[in-house]
């Protein structure tokens, strides 16, 4: 693959692991509310990049990517009900990550097949329609108790108190989150899904095995999708249909991507920062318009800034380019 | 948009963006010179916005009344200001507890709870773990009182507990009903407080014919009401929230389904649902934990009858029983403050936990985990009767006589 | 198995399916002529119900009466949002964009909306609503027929319009071939704003209907939207016919599961109906009324 993608340069290695340090070192300067903002910016940043997975690279956005974050919450957390208090929460939390994410592959999988033949907005539909069936099953039956939600165990580890924990594992998902997008990016696989996302008949006809592809970034999304929303779960310390199965989250990481640039690893993270920061600090204290004011907000970015953020940087950036272009000749 | 350029527009905004952003940030800590803040948060928006803005509205009357009428409060020597701090959860549990904690980390040690259990009881970790204290007049599920928290407080008895006058009064009627059904709804609230009325019910021997559960937002109750006209109860419990009970007892009427007693948890109290029914709502059932006629004496208020002329001088918004209980929360944190004679959380605390007062919401004691007694706190029982609400129950507070059974709704 | 409440539950499923299939017939019509899916929708629908209420307030106007006018102001308000927002987000981004547009409309008008009126429930009361009737063994909900006759009436209206109207061609013919009919001498841009307008009003117009029926409160919006997709989806894209024929089956499956398997489950049957119609035939029943498969 080192074909047709140019080496990562030193400079942005260099950027990054300046960043991570950066970020590692937050916790312990940072006020608990500002290290909650972080932590939020963190997860739904990292989940938004999870779901461009699909709808970055492949234009098939679903709008029901909260399925698999309820998924993933109640399957972890049931099964750490199942196990038992003698077990330590750190175990529990490790064993039901993993039975979270078989449970999701299994999901994904299974709808993966007839969910994907459909384009648009009757994908989106669909999905949409995935989590409201799933919301509702756990509202419906007593066994999954979602109206009344149960509670979690406190994880505790290393010293650390509950928020820095916890920042450290949406820290660690956000950097799962991005190391998969940039392999992906300039994997086959990838350029597999550009195509299909481009123009997915030629693309077939072109011989990509457009089903596979579509299903790998399909079931990779859920999962990563998932993994957020068992951490989410240990984080709130409780978990009931109404915190986990909301779509203001589908709709959330579809805003954040297009916020900062559909298509992009930074971009996602960016507009995460941006609206987080907008609603929970700015916002905050609005109590009667706060939701006006998140309608304006959306409404401006979708006219002024259709390609989000990063968009903007590039067209700036390249409008500065040209005009020194000029300049030169 | 013409005229204005994309980038211009973009930059304006991003500029008002970052420079209300930074406003935001710099803020005064929280407990400077003589001002106590009370912080919280309530759900402005969402289903519960209704409840929210009566739970809101008594906390702004309150505050009000100590930093106008009495020119604030003497603690421990010093004469201090109250503050409203509340913010809007939109009943995300996310939300409330990422704003909640911001409100610590501006050293807020008083809070006020917000409305629902799925919202106090994840807040309520929170504020425990920072030794801050939570007086609550929003949720009563068992769990909340369960966790062994010291710090929270609520005005109503646990869920369990809050059917016991109910089942008294149950048992007081003549002739003797002998089944009963349930009609709840698909969230917690319902479903705690449907475990409760059964049990107790079924306890007196009353047989609970049909429980039937509706999903969440109620637009259609035909089947469950087919049901209940084959199988009539003599008693029909209704543990739904405002907007569902008045959906059902609607359609009740637009079906001709009649039962002796129905009983509306919530729906009746609101102004809006007895004019929406007009001479039909004669007869309907409500808990009742709080009615103007009942007189009580009140440390900050003088009483009840002070009360409500000051609300309603300074509201336009009709008083309901939440409004009143969420005067009485602050009336509270402020006697308890005034009796421990300082600000620090730890002996408020102490002082909360040995309340016995009364106020214009009536006597105030906790539980030893922290829910309202569920004697002296319990609420009475009201019908509806001629669009007034009247109190039936127990028989010593009594405004009016109970009417049972009840006719049918085309006589009335 | 008893069959008066087989009856019984077949007739409650039909009054009720009226309701749906008025409710959803001006998102029908948007998705299929414009291809946008109006997530402000349901605030729409509200937004005609509060009119009505304040029409009531104020002239002490009957709500059925008030229809006409509702009409009028919810569609001109409609066409003014589309003539401004919605042809600007669908020009500059994808169709997709245009979900957040009308979500973030729909936002803004709920806050508006708990501004003027308050987050409180209300609920509208008309003199003409017919009272319960019995036939044979079956109760007949006497304000929910009202409302089924007064949807019947408003879909004639609408097919009576689209079909037999020179409007109603144009508006066929651009969700067609929007090029072809722009040869035709039909201005695109003018139609979609029309129906956008057109379709606004119809949700609002129904408000009053659903208001009269049910209280409502400013939060109500994501449910009506969420079952207008299931009706269109069940029942096809763009046809009155196809929002009646949606309606009724919705209606249907949410009486049927509800009486006979749990009166907690109708919703889990209803996105389960809509998932499955999706896999199997996405545009619905009747099809797309102007394109041919997706």
């Amino acid at each position: 693959m080192g074909a047709f993608n140019p080496p990562i340069r030193a400079g942005f290695w260099a950027l990054s692991g300046l960043l991570l340090l950066g970020a590692l070192v937050l916790p312990f300067v940072l006020a608990p509310f500002h290290l909650r903002l972080a932590q939020q910016i963190l997860l739904f940043g990292g989940m938004a990049i999870g779901w461009s997975l699909l709808g970055g690279f492949t234009s098939y956005w679903s709008f029901g990517h909260t399925a698999f974050f309820g998924l993933g919450a109640f399957s972890a957390g049931l099964l750490s009900q199942q196990l038992g208090p003698e077990m330590s929460v750190a175990l529990r939390l490790l064993i039901g990550l993993v039975f979270a994410v078989v449970l999701t592959l299994i999901a994904a999988v299974a709808i993966a097949g007839p969910v994907l033949k459909l384009r648009g907005i009757y994908f989106a539909i669909a999905m949409l329609a995935f989590a409201e069936i799933l919301g509702e099953i756990s509202k419906t039956f007593d066994f999954f108790q979602g109206t009344s939600g149960f509670p979690l165990p406190t994880l505790s580890a290393l010293g650390l108190q509950k928020v820095q924990l916890f920042y450290f594992l949406f820290l660690l998902l956000f950097v799962a989150n991005v190391v998969v997008f940039v392999w992906l990016r300039r994997s086959r696989l990838g350029i597999g899904l550009i195509c299909i996302g481009q123009d997915e008949d030629t693309a077939a006809m072109l011989g990509i095995p457009t089903e596979r592809y579509k299903l790998v970034a399909f079931v990779l999304s859920a999962v990563l999708t998932a993994i957020g929303g068992v951490l989410y779960g240990y984080s709130l310390g409780f978990i009931s249909s109404g915190s986990v199965f909301r779509i203001d989250i589908s709709l959330n990481l579809i805003l954040y991507s297009m916020l900062g640039g559909i298509g992009t690893v930074v971009g996602p993270f960016v507009g995460a920062a941006i609206m987080i920061i907008l609603t929970q600090v700015v916002l905050g204290d609005l109590l009667d318009l706060h939701m006006m004011l998140t309608g304006t907000v959306l409404i401006a970015m979708v006219i002024l800034a259709p390609k989000g953020l990063m968009g903007l940087l590039h067209k700036a950036w390249s409008r500065r380019r040209a005009a020194a272009g000029e300049a030169r000749a | 948009m013409a005229g204005i350029s994309r980038r211009s527009a973009l930059g304006a905004m991003g500029a008002s963006i970052i420079g209300s952003a930074a406003l935001g940030i710099r803020r005064a800590s929280a407990q400077s010179g003589g001002v106590i803040y009370f912080g919280g948060s309530l759900g402005m928006s969402g289903r519960y916005a209704e409840t929210g803005l009566n739970i809101r509205h008594g906390y702004e009357t309150a505050i009000k009344f100590l930093n106008e009428e009495m020119g604030g409060v003497e603690i421990g020597g010093k004469t201090y200001r109250f503050e409203l701090a509340i913010v809007d959860d939109a009943s995300d549990p996310a939300r409330a507890t990422a704003l909640i904690q911001r409100q610590i980390d501006k050293d807020m040690s008083f809070f006020l709870g917000s409305y629902g259990s799925n919202i106090v009881l994840p807040c309520a970790g929170i504020t425990e773990a920072a030794g801050k204290l939570t007086v609550q007049v929003g949720a009563s599920a068992d769990q909340i009182f369960q966790q062994g928290y010291r710090n929270i407080f609520g005005f109503f008895p646990r869920a369990s507990r809050a059917w016991a006058t109910s089942v008294e009064f149950f048992k007081s009627l003549e002739p003797k009903p002998k089944k009963v059904s349930i009609i709840a709804t698909n969230d917690a609230f319902s479903k705690l407080n449907t475990q409760a009325a059964a049990a107790g019910c079924t306890g007196i021997g009353l047989e609970v014919l049909d429980l039937l559960q509706l999903p969440e937002q109620v637009s259609d109750a035909s089947s469950a009401l087919a049901t209940i006209r084959a199988r009539t109860p003599d008693i029909l419990i209704t543990t739904t929230v405002d907007q569902n009970s008045l959906v059902i007892v609607r359609q009740m009427i637009a079906t001709d389904t009649n039962v002796p007693l129905l009983y509306q948890f919530l729906g009746p109290q609101l102004p809006a649902y007895r004019e929406s029914l007009g001479s039909k709502a004669t007869g309907v059932i409500m808990q009742l934990p709080w009615d103007s006629r009942l007189a009580f004496s009140d440390p900050i208020f003088r009483d009840s009858k002070s009360y409500v002329a000051y609300y309603n001088k300074n509201n336009s918004r009709p008083l309901s029983y939440h409004t009143v209980g969420a005067s009485a929360c602050i009336t509270t944190y402020v006697e308890a403050m005034r009796k421990a004679g300082s600000l620090d959380p730890a002996k408020v605390r102490a002082a909360l936990a040995a309340t016995d007062i009364t106020t214009a919401f009536g006597p105030v004691k906790f539980s030893p985990e922290g829910d309202g007694d569920p004697i002296l706190m319990g609420a009475k029982i009201g019908q509806v009767q001629n669009g007034e609400v009247q109190v039936v129950f127990p028989t010593e507070v009594k405004t009016a006589n109970l009417i049972y059974p009840t006719s049918n709704w085309s006589t009335k | 198995m008893n069959g008066t409440l087989l009856l019984q539950t077949l007739v409650d499923g039909l009054i009720l399916g009226g309701i749906f299939s008025l409710s959803a017939v001006g998102f029908s019509l948007i998705f299929g002529v414009l291809g946008v899916v109006n997530l402000a929708h349901g605030i729409f629908i509200l937004g005609g119900a509060y009119l009505g209420l304040a029409l009531k307030a104020a002239l002490g106007l009957d709500p059925l009466a008030a229809i006409p006018i509702v009409f009028v102001v919810v569609s001109v308000i409609g066409a003014a949002l589309h003539q401004t927002l919605v042809s600007a987000a669908v020009r500059r981004g994808s169709l997709m964009t245009s979900l957040l547009i009308t979500f973030g409309i729909s936002l803004i008008v709920r806050d508006i909306l708990i501004l003027i009126f308050g987050p409180d429930i209300h609920s509208l009361a008309s003199v003409w609503l017919l009272n319960t009737f019995h036939v044979g063994g079956v109760v007949v909900d006497g304000a929910r027929a009202t409302a089924l006759i007064a949807s019947l009436a408003l879909l004639g209206l609408l097919s009576l319009v689209l079909y037999r109207m020179k409007v109603g061609r144009a508006i066929r013919a651009t969700a067609q071939q929007s090029f072809a009919a722009g040869l035709c001498g039909v201005d695109a841009g003018r139609v979609h704003t029309l129906t956008f307008g057109v379709s606004a009003g119809f949700a609002g117009a129904s408000g009053i209907v659903i208001g009269m029926i049910n209280p409502f409160s400013p939060f109500d919006d994501a449910y009506w939207t969420l079952n207008a997709f299931v009706t269109v989806v069940l029942g096809g894209v763009g046809s009155p016919v196809g929002a009646l024929l949606g309606g009724l089956l919705l209606g249907e499956i949410s009486t049927l599961s509800s009486q006979y398997i749990g009166s907690r489950y109708p919703n889990v049957f209803i996105f389960g109906a809509l998932f499955l119609m999706l896999i199997v035939r996405p545009n619905g029943l009747l099809g797309n009324a102007y394109k041919g498969s997706v």
